[in-house]
């Protein structure tokens, strides 16, 4: 574990899955709901990007902002058409929504892959600078620009989650939708912008996550699952534990198959998937339970 | 009654949540054909008892044993003892008719293992239709003048999901039978109801633990209340004692109103308000 | 699933009437809708005939169908949804290859050591998750399809990611079934489980297993430990899931690790809720309507799959009983609109 280059890696998935979780952590924060469509979130917005420029000569700029706002409508999308009606025809029963975020989820994998074909394509660069070498290592533009985004997004999403009114109510609102609802919170709105939030900072890991090993219609997936396995280990103590879970999930996920081998690695997500469900479901950093 | 052995005995039972304690070393005793009332405020520990012996929740410590035999265990086990239970909050299969909830209550005992339940699996299969166990429900129905068993039970009152949550636990023949406020959200007709099936059962001489706000009711229906506080029994005795013990207009009222009024009437006004869920 | 029986909200706040069913199940409820399948299938075979390419699209259609029949115990009536049929379906159909290509075993006993196995998996699986539920449920065991599907593709006994081929043909007591009779068999096997399900559904198990989804505390207090039905349900399941790979794998003569992918599974979600939850028989249509949409339409190309997703949602949204539960509704009102004397109070 002394290779530079390893770690570097591990940073870089962790950060991504650390935007990924907090992606979750939003929706889940507001909601009570794990939204599995942030995995495909994140692949609509690498790959819509990545389409507008090399199939339609797009200016990169451009490309990437209509790419996240994209996102962002689907994520509105998702909970206006999909989550809010079906939640609300079965109250309290968890299973009709879960169904739909899983339909949600194969519904934009299909989606992507009828409009932006099927091949893997390419990420864009969105620093145009010189690689970074010190010794056999070597840091790209793209690593660095997700390393500094991604404290730049936390450290955003932690001053918002305390410092604005909206921010605030999130919680609340997630706690109990009723009891919010009876003290005159606007539930529905709080929610809205849980969802388009969530659909942002999905596009943007998505965005400057792809130019590492590219990106395809059937990415989403994994990512979803990602994602959640690092909300799940990091909890949801504090708005920084999703970044924590993903800086764990990715160095397991650069060490493991680096040391015991490629089929390691899905052994191992199983069992750590299966011992933190059932050990520890509130993950590293807990929230006080209250009573 | 003393000197009949006991049908249900309980010592020693706590139960905590984190640091709040819901049940403080209670004991418990009920006696065959006895209806022994549980009152106090919310938040006194009286679902949590019930919960606790029931087996729906597992207390901490403590000892209970069900006609000689340790009760211990999950709830299917107790179920099997003989004890049955209807819920503060019916728990009722919304989307199967009243007929089928009710013969929930006649059939769950024979899925009791895991060889039972393939058995069962396979018998239903190849024998589908009215079974004898059919015919008990409908008794049962009958005898709570519950009609049209092909209602949704999500469609019911809340009544009428009370009384169908007694019909089911009935079909279990319990020996001991715990309600947790059946009577909350019942008009007249059914709360008349639920107090011939308490007579009827104590009749045979099972026993029944009765939880309700509603002192009066309980007091004029039980043979002996016990009086819960923020988890401790703090009386235990005859149910026109309770009513006028300083404990009770302590319980309810609070210190300060039996200082002022030694002559306060027992039952608040919004008393009725409670059983509005 | 709540939404099954249910109708859709009326716009405004006044109670539904009050819907009922017989409360015990008649001969009809139980045995009427096997006619109907029997028919069906007899219909699809007369259409299929001979031609192979229309035989392949009936195995394909018969092996989805098993599977999302293996997924209605535990998904439809017990209410906890699990992603490992892919596993399970791979089970069956590496039993039988096994057994036919390493041991000199009759071929029938893969169709049996399969569901065995997959039902032991289950029940491994399920002990290791079993306090998780919903959403947790779902990542445990999508994770361990992609572990399993790995660990096909790397063990040396299955033959890595070529997997296995050139079976012997079964034979069943020196019977040795041909081709059209085995598609026949194909038919009727489906018809069978939808047709024991649907009894099941009916019986006590079934009263018991689908109370477990709803108030699981009321089943346990009255009785039944719910976490060992849960279990015996997922086997159940597992098992017929099993059948399915068995199935595919013995019609198409070879299997890899990438056989039953995760998009079956997905679709498998979707086919009960298409054909309508309220029977497994809806179960059937779904995998019908799912094969027609995504492999027979040549004009859907690539975007079956997509009409399905959407689909779904459609029906989730506005239609939340499915093509069965409206066709149901039809007859009904047919029925009513026949016998005019017996009123509006049913």
């Amino acid at each position: 574990m002394t290779d530079p280059q390893l770690w570097i890696s591990a940073a870089e998935l962790g950060c991504f899955f650390g935007l990924l979780a907090l992606s979750y952590y939003v929706v889940l924060a507001g909601t009570g709901f794990f939204n599995f469509a942030v995995g495909p979130y994140a692949m609509v917005g690498g790959l819509s990007a990545a389409w507008l420029v090399l199939e339609h000569g797009f200016e990169l700029w451009l490309a990437v902002a209509i790419a996240v706002v994209a996102t962002m409508a689907l994520a509105a999308v998702t909970e206006l058409a999909v989550v809010r009606p079906v939640q609300r025809r079965s109250g309290r029963s968890e299973l009709p929504a879960l169904v739909a975020v899983t339909a949600v989820l194969f519904a934009i994998e299909q989606l992507a892959g009828v409009i932006f074909g099927y091949t893997t394509l390419p990420g864009q660069e969105l620093l145009n600078i010189q690689p970074i070498t010190f010794g056999t290592s070597v840091i790209l533009p793209s690593d660095l620009l997700l390393g500094i985004v991604t404290i730049v997004v936390f450290g955003g999403m932690a001053l918002w989650v305390r410092l604005s009114r909206t921010g605030r109510l999130l919680r609340a609102v997630g706690d109990s939708r009723d009891a919010a609802a009876l003290l005159g919170l606007p539930v529905n709105r709080i929610r809205l912008v849980a969802f388009v939030l969530s659909g942002l900072l999905a596009a943007v890991a998505g965005l400057l996550f792809a130019p590492k090993a590219g990106v395809s219609s059937t990415s989403g997936l994994d990512w979803a699952l990602s994602g959640f396995l690092a909300l799940v280990v990091g909890g949801t103590a504090t708005v920084w534990a999703p970044l924590i879970g993903g800086l764990i999930l990715g160095a397991l996920q650069v060490f493991i198959p680096f040391y015991f081998g490629g089929p390691s690695l899905s052994y191992l997500l199983l069992v750590l998937a299966i011992v933190f469900f059932a050990f520890r479901p509130q993950g590293i950093f807990a929230r006080r339970v209250r009573v | 009654m003393a000197d009949q052995p006991l049908l249900l005995e309980g010592s020693g039972l706590k139960k905590r949540y984190g640091g709040v304690v819901a049940l403080s070393d209670v004991s418990i005793r009920l006696a065959p054909g006895e209806i022994l009332g549980l009152v106090g405020p919310n938040g006194a520990g009286k679902t949590t008892l019930v919960d606790c012996i029931s087996g729906t929740q597992s207390a901490n410590s403590g000892v209970l044993t069900l006609k000689g035999a340790r009760l211990s265990g999950p709830a299917s086990r107790r179920a099997k003892l003989g004890l049955a239970r209807t819920f503060q909050y019916p728990q009722l299969a919304q989307d199967l008719t009243v007929g089928e909830n009710l013969l929930l209550g006649r059939v769950a005992m024979q899925h009791g293992s895991w060889w039972r339940m393939i058995l069962q699996s396979i018998r239903g299969t190849f024998w589908v239709g009215r079974s004898s166990d059919a015919t008990v429900v409908e008794a049962i129905a009958e005898e709570l003048q519950i009609t049209r068993l092909d209602r949704l039970a999500g469609d019911l009152t809340l009544g009428e999901q009370r009384l169908l949550e007694v019909g089911r636990a009935l079909g279990q023949d319990p020996v001991v039978l715990l309600l947790d406020e059946p009577f909350a959200g019942s008009d007249a007709n059914g709360v008349a109801g639920i107090i011939d099936v308490i007579r009827t059962v104590q009749r045979r001489g099972h026993g029944i633990i009765l939880v309700d706000h509603n002192v009066d009711l309980v007091s004029s229906l039980v043979d002996r209340i016990m009086l819960l506080d923020r988890g401790h029994v703090v009386f235990d005795g005859d149910p026109a004692q309770c009513i006028a013990s300083p404990e009770m207009q302590r319980v309810y009222f609070g210190a300060a109103a039996l200082e002022a009024d030694a002559d306060f009437e027992t039952r608040p006004d919004d008393e009725v308000l409670r059983h509005v869920p | 699933m709540t939404m099954n029986g249910s109708s859709a909200p009326p716009p405004v706040e006044v109670a539904p009437p009050p819907r009922h069913r017989p409360p015990w199940p008649s001969g009809l409820q139980a045995n009427g809708s096997l006619g109907l399948g029997v028919l069906a299938a007899i219909g699809l075979l007369v259409w299929v005939g001979v031609n192979g390419y229309k035989q392949t699209l009936l195995v394909t259609a018969a092996t989805y169908a098993l599977i999302a029949l293996g997924m209605y115990i535990p998904f439809v009536l017990a209410g906890s949804l699990s992603l490992a049929y892919g596993a399970y379906a791979s089970i069956g159909g590496y039993a039988v290859a096994l057994i036919s290509t390493e041991t000199r075993l009759p071929l029938w006993f893969g169709w049996l050591i399969g569901p065995v196995i997959a039902a032991v998996a289950a029940v491994i699986l399920g002990l290791a998750t079993r306090r998780l539920s919903g959403f947790y449920l779902v990542a445990v065991t999508l994770l361990f399809s992609e572990a399993f599907q790995n660990y096909l593709s790397n063990a040396s006994f299955t033959g890595g990611n070529a997997g296995l081929a050139s079976f012997r043909n079964l034979d069943v007591f020196g019977w040795y079934p041909s081709n059209e009779q085995l598609i026949i068999a194909s038919a009727a096997v489906v018809c069978v489980v939808a047709f024991l399900l649907n009894r099941l559904r009916l019986s006590p198990w079934g009263i018991v297993v689908r109370s477990m989804r709803e108030v699981p505390s009321a089943v346990e207090a009255a009785g039944t430990r719910v976490p060992i039905l849960n279990l015996v349900a997922l086997a159940m399941g597992a098992g017929i899931g099993a059948l399915a790979g068995a199935l595919f794998t013995q019609m198409s003569g070879s299997i890899q690790p990438d056989t039953f992918t995760l998009n079956l599974v997905f679709l498998a979600i979707f086919m009960p809720i298409i054909g309508g939850t309220g029977t497994p028989w809806g179960a059937v249509l779904g995998a019908l309507i799912v094969v027609e949409l995504t492999l027979n339409l040549p004009s859907l190309h690539t975007s079956g799959t997509l009409l399905v997703s959407l689909g779904v949602l459609l029906i989730m949204l506005v239609a939340p009983r499915g093509v069965l539960g409206y066709l149901d509704t039809g007859r009904k009102e047919l029925m009513r609109a026949l016998t005019p004397t017996k009123g509006t109070d049913g």
